[in-house]
């Protein structure tokens, strides 16, 4: 099976598209597979295969759309289903452009399909052993070794006809750790936008030695205080602050209908000099890169935020109809079944002139947030909150002790008024981030940075 | 090629390699329209399926699944070439033909409306929010959705179980404006009472409009009322601690707890056949047992698949699940919840005297630690003093351990509410609680 469809094919499909009136058709087409093996107890306990193949097709009248999905790709269904989505409309009409053909397919140095078993089993046993080998306070690993291979075509009106193939891989690790009385748990999950050959930038049996070593230190850690206080988060996953705080909000989703705390501010502050931030769909190999965004439109990097000023926000086809601003490579879906949206792809903070080490000496009374979970945000008011993995508290500008079970909250354009300091070196961490249009993999990023005040919760009582 | 010669064909290449195969077979139709000012802003609408295959050779058991019907080998091939990679031991039983009771859905006029109709429903919907007060500023959300699904499970030792379910909802999220304050909040009707537009945007016009003024409180222990919807909401996210397969791998606090005492007065049961969302069987083709899961506090079960049971030396509780038909056979609950007492909810606001009304939670996949049983949540609700409510209560967080809470359960409310169905349900009466650490400014 492929996603082999003539350029007459695809012409008659988004022509039936068109029947009512709509003033632009899109198809897009999927076939993918992906393997996931996982190891726990130091078996190997799942091993699952899957194959994805479908279509959707969507169609604008002005800026109403609808939406139709089919997993059967014959000639008969496409056009049901496009019938079936131009139903839903009514338009003044529309031409369908000659494509322009745009094949950015790469074929990954090794390909998934030539990769056997053992190979991935080997790489997940190795981050059980090293999580288990890490402490015998590790009452459990479980690993996952993950590969997903993604051939894609979209095709619309205006002579887009783009192809692309996007590779994936991911080690994922959990680790849990027990004294019998309690229990916490870490977790790590590199991953690149590349063939099985990115498994040589990880090593496996680290990965499963840092999952099992934040489980340790949260373990032996005293409650974190709740409390408003100065915090510094490091670089790597600690970018989902923005992610959450600001990067949802500039989402054409949100800003087009108004329901982001961002609307109307591109060119005006929101954030202090220290501040600049760009989301990159472009960076080779990155976990959240693509080459062409899920509408056919080139990646790029996107400036969001200069110096503090607004200057951008993730622009796709639809919410660039209702702002009236061009799209900017950034309409993601999790696959055929989802309609796209804007979205992000690798967003960070940009590296500052502060150092590291000084955003703790300098801090009197603080929280160190080393490693993150994930978080949530409502665009509209801009509340946020999300889980600290991995922490530390400051006193007199020294870390004091590891506490567990943190949580920050705050507001988006609060607490990007409130990062004071940014340090040198940026680092970025994998996430799945999860929206209207799906579950798509995003990398994170930022240096070390530190925000005067925030709301820290916990159960914990005085240190 | 037709399902059942697809079955054939991988039933026969299972014979003669000396396996197993077991076929999980889904397919179904949505439509989901959402107006925007009264016009169709999207509209979906779709038709899937999908096929995983679990075959099992040398006890043990590998996946694969397509949406293309058209390789019966190629699926074969890699679901067996799967079950050979797998190290692990643990016998997972197959069922073999089943006897299930007759399951009746409830009616919902909802899912024989035509598109047309559905339309006008969400665009009066969306009036109605409009309408219902003058602080509504505009509709962030409007969608009526209708779906049905079924599911057919056989395999070659003679299993072959189908159900159908039709499921359907409205959801409305209005905006409102008071001075410079900006709030939303949503409410949803689900199956027969789709139709009550009207009641579904008064809910959630008075959802939003009880936020303004909010802010939070001072950080302590708090005395805490948490209310039905959002304490449905924090018992799903929990769910997994239930599983038998997480207490078996060290991953839940309620490992090795059977029969003994985990919570307050709190009584919890697990229903396939309550009469919300009913089901003849699990993703195992085992007929449906309702269980009492904690009674009065103490443990009876964890909730077991054939495999899990077979482990542990007892009966599968029919709680076999799978996330996606391609996944890998799990355990989860069916219909969950926490059973109701008799206590109206004035009466809960009296009891709770001094304290907190919790009303919204967010952040529950990254903020509760089902391993740990740890929760650590940004919140909303008011402020109670003498037994009356006072003010809203916003930008806080609470945290605790979920067994831990219900341990100091002090008042259980009559009015058991169920959230939105996902492979899950549950459902929550509003509770008092005895204290919780409350952080803000």
């Amino acid at each position: 099976m492929n996603l082999l469809i003539t350029h007459d094919r695809a012409y008659e499909v988004l022509r039936a598209a068109q029947e009512t009136g709509a003033d632009f058709a899109e198809l897009f087409m999927e076939d993918t597979r992906a393997n996931n093996i996982t190891v726990t107890r130091g078996e190997v306990e799942d091993a699952a295969s899957s194959h994805r193949h479908g279509a959707g097709i969507r169609v604008f009248a002005g800026i109403r759309t609808a939406y139709a999905y089919t997993a059967d790709t014959s000639r008969g269904a496409l056009l049901e289903t496009a019938r079936a989505a131009a139903a839903a409309i009514r338009g003044d009409g529309g031409t369908c452009a000659p494509f322009s053909p745009r094949d950015c397919r790469v074929i990954p140095r090794i390909p998934f399909a030539d990769v056997r078993n053992d190979r991935r089993v080997k790489i997940a046993r190795d981050a059980y052993d090293g999580a288990v080998g890490y402490s015998s306070e590790i009452v459990q690993a479980v690993t996952d070794c993950i590969d997903v291979d993604s051939d894609i075509l979209v095709c619309n009106t205006d002579g887009v006809f783009a192809r692309d193939r996007r590779c994936r891989m991911r080690l994922f690790v959990r680790a849990v750790a027990s004294d019998g009385k309690s229990t916490q748990t870490g977790h790590e999950g590199p991953g690149y936008g590349m063939g099985f050959e990115g498994f040589d930038r990880i090593d496996a049996a680290d990965v499963g030695k840092r999952a099992a070593e934040c489980a340790v230190t949260m373990l032996h850690a005293p409650e974190c205080p709740a409390a408003s206080l100065p915090v510094v988060i490091d670089g790597g996953f600690g970018g989902v602050i923005f992610h959450e705080a600001c990067g949802h909000s500039l989402e054409a989703t949100s800003v087009s209908r108004g329901n982001s705390e961002f609307c109307g501010k591109l060119g005006m502050k929101v954030a202090a000099d220290c501040v600049s931030a760009v989301d990159d769909g472009t960076m080779p190999g990155e976990w959240g890169s693509l080459r062409i965004d899920d509408e056919g439109t080139p990646t790029r990097r996107n400036l969001l935020i200069e110096h503090g000023i607004l200057r951008g926000y993730l622009v796709d086809r639809l919410g660039g109809l209702r702002m009236n601003m061009p799209v900017t490579g950034s309409s993601r879906r999790q696959n055929y079944t989802y309609a796209p949206t804007s979205r992000m792809t690798n967003t960070f903070i940009l590296p500052g002139e502060d150092d590291d080490d000084a955003m703790i000496a300098d801090c009197p009374e603080g929280l160190y947030a080393k490693s993150m979970g994930g978080g949530s945000v409502n665009p509209l008011t801009g509340e946020f909150n999300f889980s600290v993995s991995e922490c530390y508290w400051i006193r007199d500008g020294k870390i004091l002790t590891p506490v567990r079970g943190a949580t920050l909250i705050g507001r988006g354009t609060q607490v990007i008024a409130r990062i004071d300091r940014v340090g040198k070196t940026m680092t970025m961490g994998q996430g799945m981030c999860g929206s209207i249009s799906g579950s798509i993999p995003t990398n994170v990023g930022q240096p070390r940075i530190r925000v005067s005040e925030l709301t820290i919760g916990g159960k914990g009582g005085n240190l | 090629m037709s399902f059942e010669t697809f079955r054939d064909t991988i039933f026969t290449l299972a014979c003669d390699h000396g396996a197993q195969a077991e076929l999980y077979y889904v397919e179904g139709d949505t439509f989901t329209v959402r107006i925007d000012r009264q016009e169709v802003d999207s509209y979906t609408v779709a038709k899937s399926g999908g096929v995983g295959l679990r075959v099992q050779h040398d006890r043990r058991d590998g996946y694969a699944y397509t949406e293309s019907f058209d390789n019966p080998h190629e699926l074969f091939n890699k679901a067996f070439d799967n079950a050979g990679t797998i190290s692990a031991s643990d016998e997972h039983p197959m069922n073999g033909a089943q006897v299930y009771q007759d399951v009746r859905e409830p009616e919902n006029p909802t899912l024989s409306l035509t598109a047309a109709e559905k339309i006008e429903l969400a665009k009066a919907l969306e009036r109605a929010a409009l309408a219902a007060d003058p602080r509504v500023e505009r509709v962030a959300y409007d969608i009526i959705s209708t779906q049905r699904a079924s599911t057919r499970i056989c395999n070659t030792r003679g299993l072959d179980a189908y159900q159908t379910e039709g499921f359907s909802y409205c959801y409305v999220s209005p905006v409102m404006r008071d001075g410079d304050e900006l709030r939303d909040d949503a409410a949803y009707r689900v199956n027969a009472e789709t139709t009550d537009v009207e009641g579904c945007a008064q809910e959630a016009v008075r959802n939003t409009a009880r936020q303004f003024g909010g802010k939070p409180v001072a950080p302590g222990k708090y005395r805490v009322l948490w209310e039905n919807a959002s304490l449905a909401e924090l018992l799903s996210a929990f769910t997994p601690m239930f599983s038998a397969e997480r207490a078996q791998h060290n991953m839940s606090p309620l490992k090795d707890k059977e029969g003994r005492k985990v919570a307050g007065e709190v009584t919890i049961i697990d229903d396939p056949l309550y009469p919300k969302y009913p089901r003849a069987f699990d993703a195992e083709g085992t007929p449906s047992i309702t269980k009492t899961v904690v009674e009065r506090g103490v443990l009876k079960t964890l909730l077991h698949n054939l495999k899990t049971a077979k482990k542990a030396g007892c009966a599968s509780t029919s709680n076999a699940s799978r996330r996606s038909a391609g996944s890998p056979v799990d355990v989860s609950p069916s219909q969950f919840y926490i059973a109701p007492g008799e206590v109206p909810y004035a009466e809960l606001v009296k009891t709770l005297g001094e304290g907190l009304i919790i009303r919204d939670v967010m952040g529950l996949h990254a903020g509760v630690n089902a391993v740990t049983g740890e929760f650590s949540l940004l919140a909303k609700g008011a402020l109670v003093e003498n037994g009356a409510e006072v003010r809203p209560v916003e930008q806080i967080t609470v945290s605790g351990t979920f067994l831990g809470m219900l341990e100091q359960t002090e008042a259980v409310g009559n009015d058991l509410k169920f959230g939105l169905p996902g492979s899950s349900v549950c459902g929550a009466p509003s509770m008092v609680f005895g204290s919780l650490m409350v952080s803000g400014k």
